[in-house]
């Protein structure tokens, strides 16, 4: 093998497979779906013809479409929130070294480890209104009078607890984030805050915290990718009821149940735009350069 | 080390972990590859529980050919056969046909038409309910099972409230229901579904039937629009009795059916409107999941002046298009809807060899072995209303764009139970859907 092939060739070779699999798995069905997002797909009236903005239109006056937007931003502001901010609390608690950190550690990770299927029928057995957890406890120590319907009447109750149910299988993902960036922190720097009279609070404001903040924008990403494409937590707990829809169950129904795929292409591809746009100023606001003061 | 080489070393770490996790999460989502049938096998995808399995190990002793046998829900099913035919691709030999869908697949040519093993017109005799899934001529499925709707009461419930026999009218069972909630200690005495599924659009066709009409002309038209229509007093009635706590809460999101009929096998609700016909011998009269066994009796639905109409929902079996084995398929479909096995499936074997919540059969010689070894399951009282009180729930068939109508239906009585509509509001939207489907199909 020649020192050039090595050098010019071999890299490429070596890279195409990925850049085959990444592009007929991701690449191809990315453009096909932006191509037949324009087209009028129905299965059940064909033939497929071009209908340029008209599954945008349809889907903007859809109400219920409209209202899974709004239900889908609710979900990623209290899962971006909630999901980070635990993230970087049990990272900080599980940093120190105390007897059965590995037990503790694997247990934090179990509901991320967990499908989403899975976790939302637990969650469903939870907020069971005849005999579920949720109610027992309450009503056990008198926080409720009754057995409660939790799920279905209330629009943002509903969109509260499912997101709840999807915090607690993505924060691990952020604990384990962030605790890896904690861990890589110098205890040094402590030490000479220490001496410097800096306290624990200080500590954290001033060290730890500009040193994590890529960790915390990562994590944030991840939990707004992962909020914006919430379905299996809602379609579990909620079925397809517009109250508490998210925009992926809508692509669902508009898709699979109603066999409009055309109209399916289209709020995928919004939903692919919204997606890249927000990770993209999310990053940018984030992940800034750190500069401890 | 300076702060800034720190950050960018602890950044990169973060997002590699990131990336690695997210690819992780993403491919532990995937399903791994179709089911697939060797000539010795089939699989079989339908809604319904398996039937025992030492009466398939006889079908596959007859034919040594092994069932694999998938049940899914029935709004996943439907979903499973749109993704699968849409993509072209192999799921089952064998797969549910509902009456509902038989328009959309004859258009679609998704499933094999049978005539070529099953004659329409010779078997129309024994089998009332095969007309359904014809189209053109077409045999697009062979029915399993006469189902419909019907209302089922817990007889001892009524009874200990005085009430010896059900009221005919809707005004009238309302009335009754209140005394038998209080008599029983029950807060919410009437099963119906709510949630966002098949069964609650069913249901509005069921009420609407009751109140003596369609919820489609037959040209189909919205016939529903004006307040004194029956679809519109039907859905007024239904949003009614889950807004004044005739029923349960829960049912807004009990979206699986084995759940919700376990409120009338626990005794937690004491009638259920739009059960399905079979569901004594199947659910509530099996001793290991009952505790109302002979205590439930089937009623014709009340009406607004007297006994209203049944809407049948038969299901069928067919044989997609794609099938890897139609031969073993045939074979299979001939022995699941024989005169023996149909009644076996509704308890001519006793309780160890029903098919949970399996309907009636649909063959009326199956009906005569039920009727000849003791009247299971009430089989003279279903055999009756299905003859005196079952029609089918669209004039004209089901139309080509049922799919997306049931979707609107379910979706916006589910919406005005909720509070987040009134009735009229949801009647105007799945007027103005259809409206719309009409045009653009």
């Amino acid at each position: 093998m020649s020192a050039t092939f090595r050098r010019r060739i071999l890299p490429y070779v070596l890279v195409s497979p990925l850049v085959v699999f990444i592009g007929a798995l991701s690449f191809v069905p990315t453009a096909d779906t932006a191509v037949e997002a324009f087209f009028r797909v129905m299965p059940l009236d064909p033939p497929t013809r071009f209908t340029g903005l008209g599954n945008f239109r349809a889907l903007f006056s859809n109400p219920v479409i409209r209202t899974s937007w709004i239900n889908t931003a609710v979900y990623v502001a209290v899962g971006v929130v909630l999901s980070v901010v635990l993230g970087v609390a049990i990272a900080v608690a599980l940093r120190r070294r105390f007897r059965f950190r590995g037990v503790v550690l694997a247990l934090v990770v179990l509901p991320w480890a967990l499908p989403a299927v899975v976790e939302a029928v637990i969650w469903s057995w939870i907020y069971n209104p005849t005999f579920g957890v949720l109610n027992s406890a309450l009503h056990s120590v008198h926080v409720i009078g009754g057995y409660h319907l939790w799920l279905g009447l209330d629009r943002w109750l509903t969109i509260l607890l499912i997101e709840i149910v999807q915090v607690w299988q993505i924060t691990p993902l952020s604990v384990l984030i962030i605790l890896a960036a904690l861990q890589s922190v110098p205890q040094d720097l402590y030490e000479a805050a220490r001496v410097d009279g800096a306290g624990a609070v200080s500590s954290f404001r001033r060290i730890t915290l500009p040193l994590i903040r890529p960790a915390v924008a990562v994590a944030a990403v991840e939990a707004l990718v992962l909020s914006l494409n919430i379905f299996d937590q809602v379609y579990i707990l909620n079925g397809i009821a517009p109250l508490g829809s998210s925009i992926m169950l809508q692509t669902y129904v508009t898709t699979f149940q109603n066999l409009n795929f055309g109209g399916g292409y289209a709020l995928s591809l919004l939903v692919t735009v919204a997606t890249a746009l927000l990770s993209m100023a999310a990053l940018a606001l984030l992940y800034r350069r750190a500069e401890a003061t | 080390m300076n702060l800034g080489t720190l950050s960018r070393r602890t950044g990169t770490l973060a997002l590699t972990i990131g990336l690695i996790t997210t690819a992780a999460a993403c491919g532990s989502g995937s399903s791994g590859p179709a089911a697939s049938s060797s000539p010795k096998s089939i699989t079989v995808a339908v809604a319904y529980p398996s039937p025992p399995k030492a009466l398939l190990a006889q079908f596959t002793k007859q034919t040594g050919i092994t069932v694999n046998w998938v049940n899914i829900g029935w709004d996943d099913l439907q979903t499973k056969i749109a993704a699968a035919m849409s993509a072209n691709t192999y799921f089952a030999d064998a797969a549910d046909v509902d009456w509902s869908k038989v328009g959309e697949y004859e258009k679609t040519g998704w499933f094999l038409p049978l005539n070529k093993y099953f004659s329409p017109s010779g078997l129309s005799t024994d089998m009332p309910q095969i007309d359904t899934f014809v189209v053109d001529n077409k045999l697009i499925g062979m029915p399993f099972d006469s189902s419909f709707l019907v209302t089922t009461v817990n007889t001892k419930d009524f009874q200990k409230a005085g009430i010896g026999s059900v009221p005919t009218t809707l005004s009238g069972f309302s009335a009754a229901l209140k005394k038998v909630g209080t008599a029983n200690g029950m807060a919410n005495p009437l099963n119906i579904q709510f949630a966002t599924a098949e069964g609650l659009s069913t249901c509005w066709y069921q009420m609407t039937a009751a109140f003596g009409g369609s919820v489609l002309s037959a040209q189909d038209n919205p016939a529903f629009t004006s307040p004194g229509s029956p679809g519109y007093q039907a859905m007024n009635w239904m949003v009614n009795a889950y807004k004044t706590g005739l029923v349960p809460k829960a049912n807004i999101n009990t979206t699986d059916y084995d759940g919700f009929t376990t409120e009338m096998a626990k005794n937690r609700v004491a009638a259920t409107m739009c059960d399905y016909s079979g569901s004594l011998a199947s659910i509530y009269n099996v001793p290991s999941s009952s505790s109302v066994v002979s205590q439930t009796a089937y009623e014709p639905t009340p009406g607004s002046t007297s006994a209203g109409m049944n809407v049948a929902n038969p299901d069928g079996i067919g044989i997609p298009r794609n099938a890897k084995n139609v031969a073993g398929a045939v074979k299979f479909i001939k022995w699941f809807t024989s005169t023996q096995n149909q009644a076996i499936w509704a308890g001519l074997n006793g309780t160890k060899d029903v098919v949970s919540t399996f309907p009636l059969p649909d063959r009326l010689s199956s009906f005569a072995l039920l009727g000849k070894a003791g009247d299971i399951g009430q089989a003279s009282q279903l055999a009756a209303i299905l003859k005196a009180h079952a029609r089918a729930p669209f004039p004209n068939g089901a139309p080509p764009w049922y799919a997306q109508f049931s979707n609107a239906v379910q979706t916006n009585i589910h919406e005005a139970a909720a509070g987040e509509e009134t009735v009229q509001q949801a009647v105007n939207a799945i007027a103005s859907e259809v409206q719309q489907l009409k045009s653009s199909g």
